[in-house]
């Protein structure tokens, strides 16, 4: 007789044996038994390779493998055809797998039996959801006309929805957080300036110099743009990193500027006034593409570099540093526009000067300098545009915000619905946004939320928002479903030019017992032929529309799949293109705007705070990725930086637990621990952003570490494109029950 | 003899942490800790700084895995039955039998492996070691002492070790330090060095490289200072040693006994806790 038994089970036996010296059982265990020793066989044993995944832990969204064991995924790995992210992933997207099975996710569409924001779920059918959703909206907007709805999207399973409910039932308030929290001022600024978005395009393999305001790449990562960075770095780029705080790119830089927080347009006039006033900017390109550039030279005269050394609290020889080390080397120096530029509310003229100071270098179309890649074609498959909304966008009808990246300023949108002019929104659809940890004044949000007749919310997991709901819908993730073409070129314009397309595949199938998750295409036509719009539906399913999509390039799914997910063919040289400079934007001025880039000072922190100032931590993607257990074991709480000199005042040590409150006495619900260091200003306290979920279904990230948006409740609004400003809060430190004054 | 090593190039490591998260997604390894002061983990990201060094200012990062050292402290401190066993030159196919524990470091390539199918969990070779790199899986059915193997089974069907592969940095080298030629030969003669101080010199494999203010935060903040005594889990042990000869048939009732008895002692302290 074989005896199946484990020896931790044995011994657990065992010990009643030896405690009881019950012979009878010993006898028993002397019978022969199959010992189960173990040890992780590792990814590639039996395992078989899935192609053509598209990483979403982030929104750089790398191409992955997939291994999978018994039709489960057990790592993810960097599809080593890609020419961009190669064999690598980052943290995130190695800890894919967390997200695919967290115990966490949503399962079932749920119905809220309870209260917004104190939920009771009570599990429905796809049937019943669906239905619910659609008349409830279908009434909104026979009651409300369509822009009583506002969407709030975020992510590539959003797009869908989002053209949707824009194009087709014609609500114009769509508050993109990628643009309104994010990089729409840079967009915009670039847009004004040079006419093109800026992205991260700058050329830093091939770069002389590196100039980076406030990003802190190291910590903000995504694959092909670090090696980009690192590339530079190797091929002997010198590195300048303006930043109040020494982060990890300073921690790499030659010079390190440390500036008082939101005062970098002084920075950037003072600079390019130096170099006019030395003739040393790239007179060539400004004869050829400048536009305005006399009014520009005059609008920024006054701008000598101790004025803006005064302001900015640095030495004005640093700054002259800086500017002959951009000379010197111009034009081949990387101006890095930066990515999430939602800052001040300063923010749109800060980027207008970063797109100025790279024309005025002659860096723009060269070695080094901005230059965006030439991506092959793909088709397009979308919603067509039946509505036209645009009458109805509160900018317009406000006459404000007139450079607004697509969309509706959020704001708009929250103080429509609390006022209920010009007219009411009273329909709520969030998908994959989760507005309590991404827009300032998440109390604000709840009070827009509380007076909606009806609010849907469609999510992988459940993040704060989803607390807020009426009805939930369960989302596949990434993994599970098709939705995303990524395209793009080869990383480093010196190697052969290159062009690949990837289309987003399922690795492991959408479907099991144990939940009823669907794709956003499937949701969204079901809602579609709910409310009457079944014959504008662009694809029967997923799957479809990707196709579509990569039929625009002559590819379809079969082949991909047969060029183990990534095509790739000759491409086109980026170098040459050349952009005119806007340095005096006549538009700018018809709109009552500066038309030279201007230094506008934000509010100084009240004595006795400091400045809050957030960023990125390379483990998370701010709030999306709290709940992977393997991402929060790296950092399992958001440490909040101060400055060593302040806390030996203040008898605080590092890893003490504190909390932080601001202006306006408002505390985070959580509370972190304190990192005492000298790499940081001691007017500024910074941290991680998106840590501190409130949500007690996220089991892992519920409480964990400080949430820093909590604490974003004095909104600062870009006056020209309606972003918001999210770095004008000042915060005193709370330790036990007592508050500290953070000393002058 | 080879020996197998890494290289650390801390001037292009960005402290992204995907070397620890890929490693617990290839080796299966849990989040959390095995016991009050020791994470489970094979591969770890530490993050250092912004502090001041006598060299600058620096912000750097103690990726760490282990050192496969020369003289390995959690070999000599693997308290398993002793046992002949053959080892084979991957490359020469030329054997060796040795009398090794259930850890041991291999005669061809310098790394330390663990017996998983012997090893008893008793946790002294991760008490023994000073830089910390072991901890016992107790997730498994039984407990097994576990740590980075160089990822010699995927080496073995010729792939990297899964942190060298994800990482974007191109931060990690691995390879042979008895090749002179080799990267990580190279890298030591440009002035790599291991984690040793006065009191651990052991001969670490893993080694780093950076510029003197990151170098000098690593070592002044990363290098540990004292052997540990290895605190052997007695009743592990016995345990261990109990369930071994009751495989055998159970010969050793005494031994038996005392294992109980020490269990319930333990679950008593426990209760009065």
């Amino acid at each position: 007789m074989t005896v199946k038994l484990t020896r931790r089970k044995f011994l657990q036996s065992a010990t009643c044996a030896a405690a009881a010296v019950p012979m009878a059982r010993m006898a028993q265990a002397e019978q022969p038994f199959v010992r189960q020793p173990y040890a992780a066989p590792g990814s590639f044993a039996g395992t078989k390779s899935v192609c053509g995944g598209v990483c979403e832990m982030c929104f750089w969204r790398c191409q992955l493998i997939g291994k999978v064991r018994d039709g489960k995924l057990v790592k993810l790995e960097g599809n080593p055809k890609s020419i961009d992210n190669g064999a690598s992933l980052c943290a995130r997207g190695n800890a894919g797998v967390k997200l695919l099975y967290d115990p966490d996710r949503l399962k079932y569409p749920m119905k809220n039996i309870g209260k917004r924001g104190a939920p009771v779920w009570k599990r429905i059918s796809w049937q019943e959801a669906l239905d619910e959703c659609a008349s409830r909206l279908k009434a909104i907007v026979d009651k409300y006309e369509p822009q009583g709805l506002a969407i709030f999207p975020h992510g590539a399973s959003a797009k869908y929805p989002m053209n949707f409910f824009e194009h087709v039932v014609g609500t114009p308030n769509n508050s993109e957080a990628s643009f309104f929290q994010c990089r729409g001022s840079r967009d915009v600024a670039y847009i004004q300036t040079l006419g093109t978005p800026a992205g991260e395009e700058v050329d830093m393999p091939n770069a002389k110099v590196i100039f980076m305001l406030g990003t802190h790449l190291g910590e903000n990562v995504h694959v092909s743009h670090l090696k980009k960075y690192l590339k530079g770095l190797e091929n002997g780029a010198k590195l300048i990193v303006v930043d109040p705080r020494f982060s990890a790119s300073a921690a790499k830089a030659d010079i390190w500027v440390q500036i008082k927080p939101g005062t970098d347009t002084a920075f950037l006039l003072a600079i390019m006034n130096y170099l006019v006033q030395q003739k040393k900017y790239d007179m060539e390109y400004v004869e050829d593409f400048g536009y305005g550039f006399e009014e520009f030279t005059v609008g920024i005269e006054h701008a000598s570099l101790e004025w803006a050394a005064n302001i900015c609290d640095i030495p004005a020889k640093q700054i002259k540093e800086v500017a002959d080390m951009l000379a010197d080397n111009a034009p081949n120096v990387s101006i890095h526009p930066g990515r999430h530029s939602s800052w001040n509310g300063n923010d749109f003229q800060r980027e207008r000067s970063l797109a100025c100071l790279t024309g005025l270098l002659g860096a723009i179309g060269v070695k080094g300098g901005f230059v965006k890649p030439k991506n092959p074609k793909v088709g397009r498959c979308s919603w067509p545009k039946v509505a036209h909304p645009h009458e109805h966008a509160l900018q317009h009808l406000a006459e404000k915000y007139p450079f607004s990246p697509p969309g509706t300023p959020t704001d708009l949108i929250r103080e429509t619905a609390l006022t209920g002019k010009p007219y009411a929104i009273k329909g709520l659809i969030v998908w994959g946004q989760n507005p309590i940890q991404t827009i300032p004044d998440p109390a604000l949000t709840v009070k827009m939320i509380e007076q909606m007749d009806f609010v849907v919310v469609c999510d992988v997991m459940p993040t704060d928002i989803t607390m807020y709901a009426d009805i939930l819908l369960p989302e596949s993730c990434y993994l599970e479903r098709y939705d995303y073409v990524k395209k793009g070129t080869q990383w480093d314009y010196s190697q052969p030019h290159q062009q690949y397309i990837s289309a987003r595949v399922p690795m492991v199938s959408p479907t099991a017992a144990d939940h009823e998750r669907k794709d956003s295409v499937w949701i969204v036509n079901e809602l579609a032929r709910r409310m009457g719009y079944e014959e504008h539906i662009p694809a029967k399913s997923a799957e479809e529309m990707v196709e579509t999509i990569l039929a625009g390039a002559d590819l379809s799914l079969a082949q991909l799949a047969a060029e183990e997910g990534i095509h790739i063919q000759p491409g086109v040289d980026p170098y040459g293109t050349q952009y005119d400079v806007d340095f005096n934007n006549r538009k700018l001025i018809d709109a009552g705007f500066p038309g030279v880039p201007t230094y506008i000072p934000v509010p100084e922190p009240p004595k006795g705070f400091a400045r809050l100032v957030y960023g990125r931590l390379p483990v998370h993607s701010f709030n999306r990725s709290q709940n992977n257990v393997w991402l929060h074991q790296e950092m399992p709480r958001n440490p909040i930086w101060i400055n060593d000199e302040v806390a030996s005042r203040l008898g605080l040590n590092d890893g003490d637990e504190i909390n932080l409150v601001n202006q306006s006495g408002v505390k985070s619900p959580s509370s972190s621990i304190l990192k005492v260091t000298a790499g940081i200003r001691k007017d500024v306290i910074y941290t991680a952003h998106g840590y501190g979920s409130k949500n007690p279904q996220m089991h892992v990230a519920a409480g964990a570490g400080l949430d820093d948006n909590s604490l974003i409740t004095q909104r600062a609004v870009d006056p020209e494109t309606g972003t918001h400003g999210m770095r004008n809060n000042f915060v005193r430190i709370v330790k036990g029950d007592t508050v500290l004054d953070i000393p002058g | 003899m080879s020996q197998y090593a890494m290289i650390i190039d801390l001037e292009k490591c960005v402290g992204c942490h995907a070397c620890a998260v890929s490693c617990r997604a290839e080796w299966e390894v849990p989040v959390g800790k095995d016991s009050e002061d020791r994470e489970r983990h094979r591969n770890w990201v530490k993050r250092l700084g912004p502090a001041k060094t006598p060299h600058g200012m620096s912000y750097t990062y103690y990726p760490g895995l282990c050192n496969h050292c020369d003289e390995p402290s959690c070999v000599e401190a693997c308290p398993y039955d002793v046992e002949s066993r053959t080892f084979v030159d991957q490359q020469t196919g030329k054997k060796v039998t040795m009398d090794v524990a259930a850890t041991w470091k291999d005669p061809f390539n310098g790394t330390v492996q663990i017996n998983k199918e012997g090893c008893w969990g008793c946790g002294a070779c991760a008490d023994a070691c000073p830089y910390s790199v072991r901890y016992v899986n107790e997730e498994l059915d039984e407990p097994k002492a576990d740590k980075c193997t160089f990822c010699v089974e995927r080496l073995a069907v010729g792939k990297q070790p899964a942190c060298v592969q994800t990482c974007l940095a191109g931060a990690r080298i691995f390879g042979d330090l008895s090749d002179p030629d080799s990267e990580v030969s190279k890298y030591v003669k440009k002035g790599a060095v291991g984690l040793e101080s006065s009191a651990v010199k052991i001969g670490p494999n893993v080694r780093y490289f950076g510029n003197a203010r990151d170098m000098s935060l690593l070592t002044s903040t990363c290098t540990p200072l004292t052997m540990p005594v290895a605190d052997v889990n007695m009743r592990r042990l016995l345990m261990g040693r109990l369930a071994k000869s009751t495989f055998k048939g159970v010969k050793n009732f005494a031994l038996l006994g005392m294992a109980g008895s020490l269990l319930i002692s333990d679950t008593e302290s426990e209760k009065q806790d």
